[in-house]
């Protein structure tokens, strides 16, 4: 042992694995211990009492979940919904990429700052802020409605949020009102970091603003928007519950429950702690397995991973 | 949602005019079976109350004689933790209220409320083996940490207490419901429990009932309503008259929210689930518990679900229903009625929205109209408590544990039940020279009135109690003053609350209150309270009951906004057979086992009493 510490390169990356001890103990106690939390898929779990051996069920849950048509029929709607809330926001993942080439070309200091400023700001509202304000705007007598009818475009409200119509859509757009400028910041950046010369050089060789951004700034910023879009495909299944959960009613539970919100209500409508373990343990095997698929397909495809 | 529903339901309990107290959330108005008519409980009367009322005080005092209570040393201020089940609030208790709690007991409660936390603070908090060092639980959950260890026994000592002591009957008895313990053995103390009869209802309208304004009512021509469809005539003709309220708000003859729907193991809307008392029938989970003390399904097309269900829709395609009742909240409800564009409440506590006593003297106020086919149904007093239970945690030390019960004793004292029901003296209220009480600053709780600092200062609700529950309840006589604690019933209140609109009611329908005409018309269904707890779903069990409770919950508000009875009609259809599919027949079945010893014990009080 002495004569391996002897060795100054052992011992400086003995020190240098030192370092990064507090890191990996974080990553042991918030990343790893939780997963302990899946035996309880295994068992018929009910608190406050403590898991016992006798209540072992082995996979009862997992098939519970597709034991009869009714409830197969349900698990299938709801990944159904999951897929296209998830779907869309990949379809249009491009967004905000070009939402950040256009705000760049603002010459306008001020404006420029304005907007930015006001479309990053609804990231920070948290969602039943914006449920009530939706509410506020849509409800029988807010605003829209009194405007319509005003303007004698209609005659009765229109029930915006209690119907289930184009639901996956308004979602993509209240997630967009949210989130784009917010996921532009990103791309600013790698607009920025992208070389002045370069476009200094195009410039002077004739090219037009629309050729500039079309054959140098797009291609610069491609690499971060595969990485993100990547990243976005490995949780393809977690669209996060919060969104669904506040518009959410039972007008439009049947194409609005996506899976998070499904796991959610199973285990804190009455405690199927169980059941909604289960389900969740499917979800993180599924991610891992589409994480390393796009990583795969990423080395394929650019020649370089992205993990 | 739970919290808000609370939360509304102490408010009004505060302020609703002639209502029985107690924030009658879920275990009270759960825990009521079997029905009795009103004539069979004839001791029910006012005044055989309050004469039981008088005996049972003697009881206690002489048994506060008998007992010794333990020398407890106040000198070192303790703090207790209490999980509690009702509170709305998290945190340690401040205000006027802590003041009290500091002056008499040298003590601070820090309260963890699992309305305000969310359920996983039961969860967490109970693998780790330590609830609190006070426990408020409903009872169901109550058994379960017994159970698993988590409450102590405090049968050595309890009555040792002599204001515990005066409930020793109900103690007893309640604690021979419970699971898995030996006779003799007291482990809860349940909540609200009170010093009437387990037969007697002394409220002056039961929980739910149609309520209409009264000069709306009279500007109709005070029809004689026949039946529910005649109830949609009158609110159509009151809607056709009143489209708009003063302020040129929409007026609604109907409001519904759908955010209480779900609490309390409660299958189906919320507002249909109270709606359905007006038939004399009762919904238990996933049956529903007919006047004649059988079970039918929630599912059957001649119960009371689908009638009500259905009236909701009639009420919808004849456009009486506020648009908005699918999304919004009980909040946005509550603003809409106290702006007036509410036609027909149906919760007794909802008038302390809109009656003031302004209102009541010039005649605009919200009174119980009949509906000649209806029977009401009604839990009785809380006799051997609401449902929830008060426990000790059952990891605290000796010298917490004293303290804990010299706390409990004292919440349990005339003292203590002052503070928690009727306020501050000086502030709340006055005391005459007759020795009865006056209120004064009545409007204290709702606006939040700033308390003199020499009671501990800051606004009166922020500082009100909040423990959010009682041992005893507001119903029960206070022995310095003989009228019981609840303010609706001293006489210097109900003096001022009958002028204007009670007297024209009165004259009109012959009685002094719903409940009196209701008695003499025999209209009233009084469901003896009983000790009994349920038994709590297995893992399976629950994962039904929440996936029909689920569906049972959206097919119905799609339901009442069917376009055609033929529609409501293929929706119902459907919907039963999605239930089935989740494994409604299981759980009708465990259900109707599960309630059938509470029916049992019912009609067992009910032969007693006769």
């Amino acid at each position: 042992m002495r004569k391996w510490f002897a060795n100054p390169r052992n011992k400086r990356s003995f020190i240098e694995f030192l370092y990064i001890c507090p890191f990996l103990a974080l990553v042991a106690i918030f990343s790893y211990y939780p997963l302990y939390g899946w035996v309880y898929a295994f068992f018929d779990y009910r608190p406050p009492f403590p898991l016992d051996i006798h209540k072992f069920v082995g996979l009862k849950w997992f098939i519970s979940m597709v034991e009869n048509p009714v409830k197969a029929k349900q698990v299938l709607s709801v990944l159904r919904n999951t897929f296209a809330m998830s779907g869309l926001n990949l379809f249009f993942s491009w967004f905000p990429m070009v939402f950040a080439i256009f705000l760049n070309e603002i010459n306008c200091r001020w404006y420029k700052k304005f907007v930015q400023t006001v479309t990053t700001l609804p990231n920070f509202i948290s969602w039943v802020l914006v449920f009530s304000i939706a509410y506020g705007v849509f409800n029988s007598t807010g605003a829209v409605n009194t405007i319509l009818q005003e303007l004698g475009i209609t005659n009765e409200p229109i029930m915006f949020l209690q119907s289930d119509r184009h639901i996956w859509f308004k979602m993509w757009l209240w997630n967009t009102w949210k989130n784009a400028g917010w996921a532009a910041i990103m791309y600013i950046a790698a607009i920025t970091g992208i070389d002045g010369e370069l476009i200094e050089a195009a410039k002077v060789d004739g090219a037009t603003q629309r050729q500039i951004i079309w054959h140098i700034e797009i291609p610069s910023i491609l690499p971060t928007y595969f990485v993100l879009v990547m990243l976005q495909l490995a949780n393809f299944l977690s669209n996060g519950m919060e969104q669904f959960y506040v518009f959410e009613n039972s007008f439009n539970k049947d194409t609005i429950e996506v899976l998070d919100l499904y796991v959610y209500n199973l285990a804190m409508g009455a405690g199927g702690y169980s059941l909604s373990t289960a389900i969740s343990m499917l979800k993180s095997i599924v991610s891992v397995v589409l994480l390393s698929a796009t990583n795969l397909i990423s080395k394929k495809v650019r020649g370089e991973g992205f993990i | 949602m739970e919290m808000k529903r609370a939360t509304s339901l102490v408010l009004v309990s505060a302020m609703a005019a002639g209502l029985l107290a107690g924030c009658g959330s879920g275990g009270a108005q759960q825990s009521g079976d079997v029905s009795s008519t009103a004539e069979s409980t004839a001791s029910a009367t006012s005044e055989a109350a309050t004469q039981d009322t008088t005996e049972s005080a003697a009881t206690a005092d002489t048994q506060a004689a008998a007992a010794e209570k333990p020398e407890v040393s106040h000198d070192e201020e303790m703090t207790f933790e209490i999980y509690d089940a009702a509170a709305n609030y998290q945190g340690e208790q401040t205000g006027w209220f802590a003041k009290v709690l500091k002056d008499n007991l040298n003590i601070k409660v820090n309260i963890i409320a699992p309305q305000v936390a969310g359920d996983a603070v039961y969860q967490t908090r109970a693998s780790s083996g330590n609830l609190g060092d006070i426990v408020i639980l409903d009872g169901t959950q109550f058994n379960d940490c017994l159970s698993a260890g988590l409450v102590k026994d405090i049968s050595a000592d309890i009555y040792k207490y002599p204001n515990l002591a005066a409930y020793k009957k109900q103690i007893d008895v309640f604690n021979e419901s419970l699971d898995g313990i030996q006779k003799g053995q007291i482990y809860g103390i349940p909540c609200q429990m009170t010093d009437t009869s387990p037969l007697t209802y002394s409220g002056t309208l039961v929980y739910s009932a149609p309520l209409l304004r009264w000069d709306r009512y009279k500007e109709i021509g005070e029809p004689d309503i026949k039946d529910l469809d005649g109830l949609l005539d009158a609110l159509e003709a009151i809607h056709k008259a009143h489209p708009k309220n003063d302020k040129g708000d929409p007026e609604y003859p109907l409001s519904l929210w759908a955010d209480w729907d779900g609490g309390d193991g409660m299958i189906g809307i919320a507002n249909v689930v109270q709606l359905t008392t007006w038939y004399g029938e009762k919904i238990k989970g996933s049956a529903i518990l007919k006047s004649d003390n059988t079970f039918t399904p929630l599912t059957d097309k001649n119960a009371s679900y689908y009638k009500m269900l259905q009236f909701l829709n009639h009420a919808y395609q004849r456009g009486l229903v506020d648009p908005d009742s699918g999304t919004q909240d009980w909040n946005s409800v509550m603003t809409k009625i106290s702006n007036g564009q509410i036609d027909l409440m149906w919760y007794n506590w909802q008038r302390g929205f809109w009656n003031s006593l302004d209102r009541l003297h010039n005649g605009t106020a919200y009174t119980f109209i009949p509906v000649d086919d209806q029977t009401y149904y009604t839990d009785s007093d809380t006799y051997f408590g609401s449902g929830r239970v008060w426990g000790i945690g059952s990891q605290v030390d000796d010298e917490k544990y004293q303290r804990i019960l010299d706390f409990l004793d004292w919440y349990a004292s005339p003292d203590g039940l002052r503070f928690q029901h009727d306020g501050i003296k000086d502030f709340n209220y006055t005391v005459g020279s007759d020795g009865k009480l006056t209120v004064i600053n009545d409007n204290a709780l709702m606006d939040n009135l700033p308390v003199p600092e020499e009671y501990g200062g800051g606004g009166y609700n922020d500082g009100n109690n909040q423990i959010n529950q009682w041992i005893c309840d507001a119903i029960c006589t206070d022995p310095t003053t003989g009228e019981p604690y609840n303010k609706d019933y001293w006489a210097s209140f109900l003096e001022d609350q009958n002028k204007g609109t009670m007297e024209e009611w009165s004259k009109k329908f012959d009685a002094t209150d719903a409940t009196d005409w209701m008695k003499k018309n025999g209209k009233l269904l009084v469901s003896p309270n009983v000790p009994y707890t349920v038994k709590s779903d297995d893992a399976d069990m629950s994962v039904i009951r929440n996936q029909v409770n689920q569906s049972v919950c959206d097919y119905s508000w799609k339901m009442v906004f069917a376009k055609s009875d033929k529609e409501f009609d293929q929706m119902w259809d459907a919907m039963t057979e999605e239930l089935n599919g989740f494994g409604f027949e299981t759980l009708y079945q465990f259900d109707c086992d599960n309630y059938q010893g509470q029916v049992d014990a019912k009609i067992e009080a009910a032969k007693e009493a006769q």
